[in-house]
């Protein structure tokens, strides 16, 4: 019987290829994240993973002919009900093939027993369906190819680790870091192959499948099995130099080998969130460059690792003929404000401004540090070298190179005050907490994920509730009569929380100070996660909110330190950047 | 400030500095509320549910009082073993929601994210590890644990069992209903048996384990009873009994205890005057704190949640003079178990029991089954006849609570569920 090529999806390291393979099939890693999600969102509701929402869509967009899902959580389970609810009822006519296999989560005999009649029963409704034969022959080739793929980086390497990592955000990895980055997340690090089966096991279907069971259930296991132990593995490798680990938004797996493996990683940790999609992008790009300049300064003293790198790591990429100014310019394109300051070659501040954005973050820093050249009586030649900051970087034509805010921000508070060892910084769409060795390096850092709350906006939402301006919500919640805690951390609930709060006649100061007891505990747990230990140095636009600076103090077990250059920090740290150049 | 939030004050303020003192505190209150429990239970409730309270405080002050004397399971493991070699059972939901009543799941659930936990992690689970990671809780003899129906089960018990270094026991049950399942899962039942008589150094006499599951089956059938009888009855109730009964349907059956609750419960339902208000049946967890819930269903007569679909998760086809098997036949038969659509047609069916006029079907945060079926779950039981609400919220974090839509949800469906009535 001639074969037909099927193109069969699927979503789990644990899925069968190599039998499909063997049926004439083409098995296909559902891999793409998307922009934003569709249709998914109505059947499955926003609280659920977004793969599990991404899946949903493209077998509701007809892209999908063929599926094979394994019951690996109960994300994948909600997702099964309800495209087998809708095959049902003949609402997916694309959809011609889809099984469920019931996954076990031991490696225990009975479960390999178990889970080969899973993958016998697969064989014959796929030969149903298909009408093509499993060939021994063609799965005896489809395993040898898996076990060719198991190659150990023989050269130093960074590894994507935790929840599904899509082709787009492994290949955002690559283009950032300034080592190979290989994506061992959830279904990508599919590592079976390490073993071939004998002769005997290939004459005989039931040894076979015995066989096969086993080695898929025995791979490196994911989080969702019931013995993880062998996932310990990963982090062993010498040549393993560093570790993104991704964490999907409702997929809880992974944050718990996160917790566990944080404290004790031999090398440098980036954690990061996403909700499987792209949308964030340029929030990732930042914190995946910062990674990359935390990488570079600590193997600084081995050069040589970077050596095979397709291109040079940034630090040996040649600069820009230096002109022959004595000034130097640091510019920080933030999503409120764009800050500018120059130094003079004795690094004294010459100048600084403080710029709304605005809608081109290009535009803006142009005319800032127009601004801030004429306010010196400078001129453009007069700068030997200037450095971009900010998620507006990249959009940044002006100066010779970009560097990350959380570099720039942790050069600048040391710059600032030399005993500094964490910086938080609140800015308007984001917070972060750097943790500095006793160098000054940045040792550590961590920023919130998509979620206003503990973020100056959050501030700025619940000042409009209370019908005031932030300059007058600073001042306000200082001094407090009842001790109130606004107890809910989604920045809609608190809203309606301030609201129930006014109709209760509740004093405004005792509201502000619950308010800014809220930003403090939000912000007090991202420094717990980086072990920021004091002094403590608060910069962005939300050091100003004195209420917020006293709140955060108390939660920390000490005062902040808030210089009156706060908000240029991020400059501050670029132009020092740009004198180091 | 009421006294349970005083406790709680108390209890957190405590909680990062001396862990041995919050403890202390923390029992203090609830032996002090298992005494009130006893001289002046809630008037308004009826006998068998002031019983239920009793009942539940006394679970749930064991680990505190012999943590060497308790077992921490998953809320559907069989415990009837367990029972036997004379541990008490309590699971991560029965706690959580005691603190939770207690106002210190806050300082549970901060915690459990400083330790890197997600906040998006069912908030029963995440209060209990925050609560053992800050010292509230002391290690149990040992761990019993299902994939029986969350994912959270596996995360929560193996960090446990690494936390506190006891013996843990995993029951691993296929999604598959049927025969060569229960089989699968029987010979763990045995081997869980050997590992209690290991653990304890008791050993589980065979006819007393069968006399046990006989008298699960008694309970579950008495139970369905009660609620059949409840249909056309009007039985004051308060938030917590609903869900009560559903942790001792699980953790407490096979016992005299239960088995006492139920024919109570019988009798008060026999004995109560004819249906007022609207009945409605609740899917998943009750959210017992929130105001906007309280307005409604709150010994009030104008409507009452008559049952919670995690009391009535066990079918009670098994024969007990196979115990292993039977334990092993009710776990594989879990209304939770096995595609949604079993879960959707037994609450159906429950609803049904107690001619619910409508059902709530509550997307309690964090539960990715719950939330991910939400809307085949509402399609289905409005194909069966029975209106019904889907409301996010949560039922232990109280941070995650949108008081105001959840007030005007509930109050819209019940005003719709009247205008139904006087149309038809």
């Amino acid at each position: 019987m001639s074969e037909t090529p099927h193109c069969v999806h699927y979503m789990c390291r644990y899925a069968p290829l190599e039998l499909l393979t063997a049926m004439g099939a083409e098995p296909s890693y559902l891999s793409s994240m998307p922009e934003s999600f569709g249709d998914s969102v109505a059947l499955l509701g926003s609280n659920i993973c977004g793969f599990g929402k991404s899946l949903l869509d493209r077998v509701l967009a007809g892209e999908v002919e063929e599926l094979v899902l394994t019951n690996c959580c109960d994300t994948i389970r909600s997702v099964a009900d309800v495209i087998e609810a809708k095959k049902e009822a003949g609402e997916l006519p694309k959809l011609k093939f889809l099984y469920f296999l019931d996954l076990p989560r031991d490696d225990g005999d009975c479960a390999v027993d178990l889970y080969a009649g899973q993958l016998l029963a697969l064989k014959e409704a796929y030969e149903a369906y298909s009408g093509n034969r499993f060939d021994v022959k063609k799965f005896a080739a489809a395993v040898q190819v898996s076990h060719t793929q198991q190659v150990k980086p023989q050269r130093p390497y960074l590894t994507l680790l935790g929840g599904k990592a899509g082709r787009e955000l492994h290949m955002l990895a690559v283009r950032s870091m300034p080592l190979p980055v290989q994506n061992a997340t959830c279904a990508a690090g599919r590592t079976f192959g390490e073993a071939l089966p004998g002769e005997e096991v290939l004459q005989d279907e039931k040894a076979l499948f015995a066989w096969y069971a086993g080695e898929l259930l025995r791979q490196i296991p994911c989080m969702r099995m019931q013995d993880a132990q062998g996932r310990k593995r990963l982090f062993a490798d010498p040549n393993l130099k560093g570790i993104l680990y991704h964490t999907v938004r409702f997929c809880d797996f992974y944050s718990f080998e996160y917790a566990d493996v944080k404290d004790h990683a031999a090398v440098p940790i980036l954690k990061f969130e996403t909700d499987y999609t792209m949308s964030a992008s340029g929030q990732l790009a930042t914190r995946f460059d910062a990674f990359a300049e935390e990488i570079l300064t600590r193997y600084r003293d081995t050069p040589e690792i970077f050596a095979d790198r397709f291109r040079k790591p940034k630090e040996e990429q040649p600069m820009q003929e230096r002109p022959a100014g004595k000034y130097y310019a640091g510019i920080d394109s933030g999503s409120a404000s764009t800050d500018v300051v120059i130094l003079d070659a004795d690094k004294n501040i010459v100048t600084y401004v403080i710029r709304p954005t605005g809608a081109g973050a290009g535009g803006s820093a142009d005319k800032a540090l127009q601004e801030a050249l004429e306010k010196a009586g400078l001129t453009r030649e007069d700068l030997a070298a200037t450095v971009a900051t900010g998620y507006g970087r990249a959009a940044i034509e002006t100066g010779s190179r970009s560097i990350t805010e959380i570099t720039c921000h942790a050069k600048g508070a040391r710059f600032l005050d030399p005993t500094v060892r964490c910086v938080i910084d609140i800015g308007g769409q984001d917070s972060k907490v750097i943790a500095l060795d006793e160098k000054g390096n940045v040792e550590n850092f961590v920023m919130n994920d998509k979620c206003a709350a503990g973020t100056g906006r959050f501030l700025d939402m619940m000042a409009r509730t209370l019908e005031m301006n932030l300059d007058e919500m600073s001042g306000r919640g200082l001094t407090y009569g009842e001790d109130i805690t606004i107890s809910s951390t989604c920045t809609v609930f608190a809203e309606s929380e301030v609201v129930s709060l006014i109709a209760q006649n509740k004093s405004t100061d005792d509201i502000v100070h619950g308010l800014d007891k809220s930003v403090a505990s939000k912000t007090a747990l991202l420094a717990a996660r980086v072990h920021g230990r004091g002094p403590f140095m608060m910069t962005g636009g939300v050091a100003k909110n004195a209420g917020v600076v006293k709140a955060l103090g108390e939660k920390l077990g000490e005062p902040l330190i808030v210089s009156d250059k706060a908000q240029i920090c991020g400059a501050l740290g670029a132009a020092l950047y740009a004198m180091e150049a | 400030m009421s006294a349970a939030e005083k406790l709680g004050q108390i209890v957190e303020s405590r909680l990062a500095g001396d862990p041995k003192k919050a403890r202390g505190w923390l029992r203090a209150g609830w032996e002090a509320e298992n005494v009130l429990f006893h001289i002046a239970p809630h008037k308004e409730l009826a006998p068998a549910d002031r019983y239920l309270q009793q009942l539940m405080m006394g679970t749930m002050l064991a680990p505190l009082r012999h943590p060497e004397g308790s077992a921490m399971v998953s809320i559907f493991v069989p415990c009837e073993m367990m029972q036997e070699v004379e541990l008490v059972p309590y699971s991560a939901e029965a706690f959580s929601c005691y603190l939770s009543a207690s106002f210190c799941e806050g300082a549970c659930l901060e915690r459990a994210e400083e330790e890197g936990i997600s906040d998006t992690l069912c908030s029963y689970h995440r209060t209990f590890l925050g609560a053992a990671e800050a010292g509230l809780l002391r290690a149990p003899k040992c761990i019993v644990y299902t994939n029986v129906t969350c994912d959270a089960n596996l995360l929560t018990f193996r960090k446990m069992a690494e936390f506190y270094q006891v013996p843990a026991f995993y029951l691993e049950v296929p999604m598959d209903v049927s025969e060569a399942s229960v089989t699968y899962v029987e010979r763990q039942m045995r081997e869980l048996k050997a590992f209690l008589e290991k653990t304890t150094g008791k050993t589980i006499s065979e006819s007393a384990l069968c006399e046990r599951v006989a008298r699960s089956k008694t309970s579950l059938e008495t139970f369905r009873k009660v609620q059949q009888t409840k249909a056309d009855r009007y039985v004051p109730t308060d938030l917590v009994t609903p869900f009560y009964s559903a942790l001792t349907a699980n953790l407490l059956l096979g016992t005299e205890e239960e088995q006492h609750y139920v024919e109570m419960a019988l009798q008060d339902a026999q004995n109560a005057p004819a249906k007022r208000g609207k009945h409605i049946y609740w899917m998943h967890t009750i959210p017992f704190y929130s105001q906007a819930v309280k307005d409604r269903f709150l010994f009030t007569e104008s409507a009452q949640i008559v049952g919670d679909e995690l009391s009535q998760v066990c079918f009670s086809d098994f024969d007990p003079s196979n115990p292993y098997r039977a334990m092993a036949k009710r776990l594989v038969t879990n209304a939770m178990n096995g595609p949604s659509r079993r879960r959707i047609q037994k609450g159906i069916d429950n609803a049904a029991d107690a001619k619910a006029d409508g059902v709530i079907w509550f997307n309690h945060w964090g539960c990715k089954h719950t939330l991910g079926i939400a809307e085949l779950g509402r399609q289905q039981f409005e194909a069966a006849g029975f209106p019904t609400l889907v409301i996010d919220g949560d039922g232990c974090d109280k941070s995650k609570e949108g008081e105001g839509q959840i007030a005007t949800r509930i109050g819209a469906f019940l005003e719709m569920l009247d205008r139904k009535e006087a149309t038809a």
